[in-house]
């Protein structure tokens, strides 16, 4: 095809022939390309952190709940003990994806702990430790004593803040009252085995996780739970998740029974935290790419301008003007693509090994941030996904593209013989 | 078993939650006083069952008068006060004239306080449980707590003897191992002549006394020695305190469970 | 001057170019205004929806009530304190806008078949709207009014209680004197502040009707609001504040709101701090093509060049002509820059975006983020802008220029 062996060779050449001009514009276009991917995926890496964290502080990427529960907070709305296994099973026959990472089955009340100094109001969560303590980011927050053990029956973690304020010590009695399923008040005793410290008051005054078969005796659920909490690898992939486990679950349970959200649905505020935080990646990059782009119109227009007379013999010698734009067009999308891939490959190489193990922001970022309710980690890690990359070759070819119609256009107008005529 | 063990609102101030004694734990001790045949040789454990049987059936009716005394203001209500075992109780205050009519009704695990001012009952929430009755240095929660020391603690006798030329028994009170209760250690001190209680004290885990509580002007009332002072006083505020004083109180009342209805609870007089 | 003139000249001869320079440079300008304008937008709502949400940029409180938030600590203790001569203090300072009492109790909010815990509010309904925004707009009814037993709730918590405006509960909190305090409170109607933790556990109540409630007397309130001009002016405003109520109360604290919500003054600062670079990022873009223009300039007009430094021009003079035709370029720039920036932010201003068909509601710190695009803009950006923009068209020129100026006059002329 005249293509590859004409046009695309005269492309190339020209911008082999301005060296300077071309690796400076190449340059642009590199820092450019390597501006966006570096962005996008510690933007990437961030977010899959705060998702991380804020799925495992709450109910996972996917949670299995009465339909009612996230509004009412109740005992009442919970799932009963046939719902609980049919829900398990269902969540078995999908570990084959091989993309759950963790589930924990929960049960949560609100109620009061007390110990001789005082009470306050806090978040009883009965876990399975086993599966909890990977469903969990609390373990490894702990600062005094142990967390969960299977083995434990009236064992409490806590939170610093409550340990604090109602005087308590490894080992300290400690007694839960809330309401139970039969709507009556009852108490239970539990010993401190360890307490957390997350620097988020809210938390550290108000979470208490004990053993599930605790809970269960003390509210005599019957084996019920309040959630099951779906932990998935790689984050994007729960709502595919979600909705095979819908489907599972929708073949022999009513859907006013039972409801599966993934965290998107059930935290909306973190899933609008990410969105913003997308939405200025892709103002800021598309701005720069923008001014990028001004840069490569104005050199590639130039070339077109200063070639008029090799156009004009070009086209002398038969080269149609629709060819000798496709020439300027090519040179513009190679010098663009080229250079933006090339931004690409050094921004991941680059990122990777110097920065693979993350960037230590905690200079920065305030002490005990928060996010949508969040606890934020302040060294983040890069994540880097072919979407992205994919995204950001897009991008770069779009500019390239746009760049270069009006020198293209431009080129295809060049009159032969005024372009030949005798002219410095 | 179930408790009733009922913790604090949230947002009330830890301040009202120091005020509490058990109040079923009087109970219990203004009874054992009420038999006269009691053998030398019981253990503490058969001694409390003993109470424990005495108080099965047994109903009550009197009036009364608690003066509370806190940092911040000092008060005086009279009440009437019914009761039946120690699953029923029913409170009405009499005076002062601003808070006449107000009740409030224990039954079984429940509590409902009656507000005259607005006429309507409220069942207590959990998280209300915690917080004081009236003011007092007393919780909604003690009110209500079904468990009887027996159930809730291991009784062994510490201490048998003379102190200050009064022999008494000292009862050591620890909590059994999953008993839901806060307290460390209970001990209180029992006059052998008459089992009257002169006081007990209530230890948190590190030893340390958190409140005390005495008994006094020990007096014959409707056929029974009982002590008709009863005071309670947190450690932490020493210039704190609340005192109950019957003024009257008859046994054997004659009510039964029915008494103990809400409508009851209204009901002015 | 002759360079002055030279440098023009050329830029007139290849207008197209220059244009197109220009407008990449004028881009780059609008780009780094719109963007620092955004990122102050955020901080703005921030700190706005921190401060003049639910309460106000100063607090006053008496000097023990933080953090027991004790019902009887109140302003000058058991005896309260003179209220409208505290307000009147505080709101004869030049920056304060408005001030405030407020009542604070904690009590149970019963509608009979459910009963919740809630913290309960005392506020002026005249004064109160001058100094936080969320009774402004109410979901539905009325502010309660004094002495007709009314209280406002929050939506979640009208939800929860199942109850609407018009609806009774029954209020009881335990009073300062030890009583039970309780009555009976219609609904007046429903707020909605964004923040689950208000709307689902504050009930609003007319001052007087809770001092009544919880047997406190007309002089005692727990806290004084205050509102000022700027967020930001609020520190030495706080300070100012102290010392003038200093005399009547002497137990009392005045903080300002970056002292009780410190983590967004912190955040604020670091996004200020984001500002220069954001504008290194995009100018050092932006460097590279108008190099790469002036590079191919200076290149076309080599001969030029030649001739003049043949004719006794020194290469310093022609530096200057080339770095002064990049100025030039840089001062159009500003020019078009300043044209389509300037009534850009200030249309975005007055009337941000809605962008809550992208995402929704969100919290930072603690404070409510709303889906708008909003921009904040302050002469200073747009000053600093123009002034990066000039040395950016100049600086990239530099090394063009220097090329320029060491072209071999003779070997020019004679070969091509």
């Amino acid at each position: 095809m005249t293509y590859f062996t004409i046009i695309l060779p005269l492309a190339l050449r020209n911008l082999r022939r301005q060296i300077r001009r071309t690796a400076l514009t190449a340059s642009a276009m590199i820092i450019g390309g390597a501006l966006l991917i570096f962005t996008l995926s510690f933007g990437d890496g961030a977010h899959e952190q705060w998702i991380d964290s804020g799925v495992r502080q709450d109910s996972g990427h996917i949670t299995i709940e009465r339909p009612n529960f996230r509004i009412t907070r109740k005992i009442e709305d919970r799932l009963p003990e046939q719902i609980r296994l049919t829900a398990e099973q269902a969540i078995e026959t999908l570990r084959s994806t091989g993309y759950i990472d963790t589930a924990s089955s929960k049960l949560t009340v609100l109620g009061l702990a007390s110990s001789p100094a005082g009470a306050r109001p806090v978040q009883i969560i009965g876990v399975d430790p086993v599966s909890e303590a990977l469903f969990t980011t609390l373990d490894d927050l702990t600062i005094e004593g142990r967390y969960l053990e299977s083995t434990d029956t009236l064992a409490a973690f806590v939170g610093i803040g409550l340990m604090r304020s109602l005087d308590l010590e490894i080992g300290s009695r400690l007694v839960l009252t809330a309401q139970d399923t039969t709507n009556e008040i009852a108490g239970q005793l539990v010993r401190v085995t360890g307490a957390f410290e997350t620097g988020v008051e809210a938390a550290d005054q108000s979470l208490v996780h004990i053993p599930i078969n605790t809970a269960n005796d003390w509210l005599t659920a019957n084996n019920a739970v309040t959630n099951i909490g779906i932990l998935v690898e790689p984050s994007h992939v729960a709502p595919q998740i979600s909705s095979q486990l819908q489907q599972i679950l929708g073949a022999s349970l009513s859907m006013r029974d039972v409801a599966v959200m993934n965290w998107k649905e059930a935290m909306p505020e973190l899933a609008s935290a990410v969105m913003i935080d997308d939405f200025g990646a892709y103002v800021v990059n598309g701005l720069l790419l923008i001014v990028i782009a001004f840069g490569i119109i104005n050199t590639v227009l130039m070339s077109v301008l200063h070639r008029h007379r090799e156009f004009g013999v070009l086209q002398a010698l038969g080269l149609t003007p629709k060819q000798t734009s496709a020439i300027v067009l090519s040179e513009g999308l190679v010098l663009t693509t080229v250079s933006g891939v090339l931004g690409i490959v050094i921004s991941i190489s680059l990122s990777r090994y110097f920065l693979g193990d993350g960037i230590d922001l905690s200079a920065l970022v305030p002490e005990g941030s928060e996010i949508s309710g969040t606890t934020i980690d302040p060294v983040v890690i890069p994540m880097f996904r072919t979407a992205r990359i994919v995204q950001s070759f897009g991008w770069i070819l779009v500019i390239g593209l746009i760049s270069s119609i009006y020198p293209a256009v431009r080129a295809s107008r060049i009159d032969i013989t005024e372009s030949m005529k005798f002219d410095r | 078993m179930k408790t009733g063990l009922f913790l604090i609102i949230p947002i009330f101030n830890n301040y009202w939650y120091d005020r509490f004694m058990n109040l079923r734990f009087l109970t219990i001790l203004f009874i054992l006083g009420s038999s006269s045949v009691i053998a030398q040789d019981e253990s503490p454990k058969e001694i409390m069952q003993r109470v424990d049987r005495l108080l099965r059936g047994d109903s009550s009716q009197g009036t009364a008068t608690m003066e509370v005394v806190t940092e911040h203001w000092e008060r005086q209500v009279t009440l009437e006060v019914w009761s039946l075992g120690t699953d029923y109780s029913l409170l009405r205050v009499l005076s002062p004239a601003k808070e006449a009519g107000t009740a409030t009704l224990m039954s079984e695990n429940d509590i409902w306080n009656y507000l005259p001012k607005v006429d309507r009952s409220i069942k207590m929430p959990a998280s209300m449980m915690a917080g004081s009755w009236m003011g007092s240095h007393f919780s909604n929660d003690d009110l209500v707590k079904e468990s009887q020391l027996v159930e809730d603690y291991d009784i062994t006798l510490s201490y048998r003897g003379a102190r200050d030329g009064t022999n008494v028994w000292e009862f050591d009170l620890s909590p059994l191992p999953e008993a839901p209760v806060v307290w460390d250690r209970i001990i209180y001190q029992v006059r052998q002549s008459d089992y009257m209680p002169l006081w007990a004290k209530f230890f948190d885990e590190n030893g340390n006394l958190s409140r005390t509580m005495t008994f006094s002007e020990f007096t014959e009332m409707g056929g029974r020695l009982i002590p008709l002072v009863m005071e309670m006083q947190p450690t932490d505020k020493p210039n704190e305190y609340t005192k109950l004083r019957y003024d009257m109180m008859q046994f054997d009342v004659g009510l039964d469970t029915s008494f103990f209805s809400l409508r009851n609870l209204k009901r002015q007089r | 001057m002759t360079w002055q003139r030279l440098g023009w000249r050329n830029l007139q001869r290849n207008y197209k170019r220059t244009l197109i320079t220009a407008a990449g440079l004028s881009f780059s300008y609008f780009a780094v205004v719109l963007l620092v304008g955004w990122m102050s937008g955020i901080t703005a709502e921030l700190v706005e929806n921190a401060t003049g949400l639910s309460g106000g940029q100063i607090e006053i409180h008496a000097s023990d009530y933080r953090p027991d938030r004790s019902l009887y600590d109140t302003i000058g203790g058991r005896d309260g304190t003179d209220v409208s001569r505290l307000l009147r203090q505080v709101t004869d300072d030049p920056v304060v806008i408005s001030a405030t009492p407020r009542v604070y109790a904690a009590g149970l909010i019963s509608s009979g078949d459910t009963t919740s815990a809630g913290m309960l509010w005392g506020i002026d309904p005249n004064r109160e709207p001058t100094v936080s925004r969320f009774l402004q707009n109410l979901e539905s009814g009325h502010i309660p009014r004094p002495s007709h037993n009314e209280i406002a709730i929050g939506i979640e918590m009208a939800r929860q209680l199942n109850v609407t405006t018009g609806d009774e509960l029954v209020i009881v909190a335990p009073g300062a004197d030890g009583s039970t305090g309780n009555d009976l409170f219609t609904v007046s109607g429903t707020f909605r502040t964004g923040l689950t933790r208000l709307d689902a556990t504050v009930g609003v109540f007319a001052l007087e009707d809770l001092q009544l409630l919880v047997a406190l007397n007309r002089a005692r309130i727990h806290e004084v609001a205050v509102a000022v001009t700027l967020p930001s002016v609020a520190d030495e405003t706080a300070l100012r504040l102290a010392s003038s109520t200093q005399a009547d109360n002497p137990a009392i604290k005045v903080a300002s709101w970056t002292e009780f919500s410190p983590q967004i003054e912190e955040y604020r600062v670091l996004v200020e701090g984001m500002h220069i670079i954001l504008f290194g990022i995009v100018f050092f873009v932006a460097a590279f093509g108008v190099a790469n223009t002036m590079l191919m300039a200076t290149h076309e007009r080599r001969r030029e060049f030649a001739v003049m430094l043949a004719l006794g021009i020194t290469p310093r003079t022609l530096i200057l002509t080339v770095l002064y035709e990049a100025f030039s370029v840089g001062l159009i720039a500003v020019v078009i820059g300043s044209t389509v920036t300037f009534p850009t932010m200030i249309w975005l201003h007055n009337a941000p975006l809605d962008m809550s068909w992208l995402y929704k509601d969100m919290t930072f710190f603690g404070s409510l983020v709303t889906p708008t695009f909003r921009v904040e803009y302050d002469v200073g950006t747009w000053i600093q802008g123009g002034l990066g923009l000039l040395m950016t068209s100049v600086l990239a020129a530099l090394y063009p220029a220097i090329r320029a100026s060491r072209i071999p006059p003779a070997d020019t002329l004679s070969g091509l």
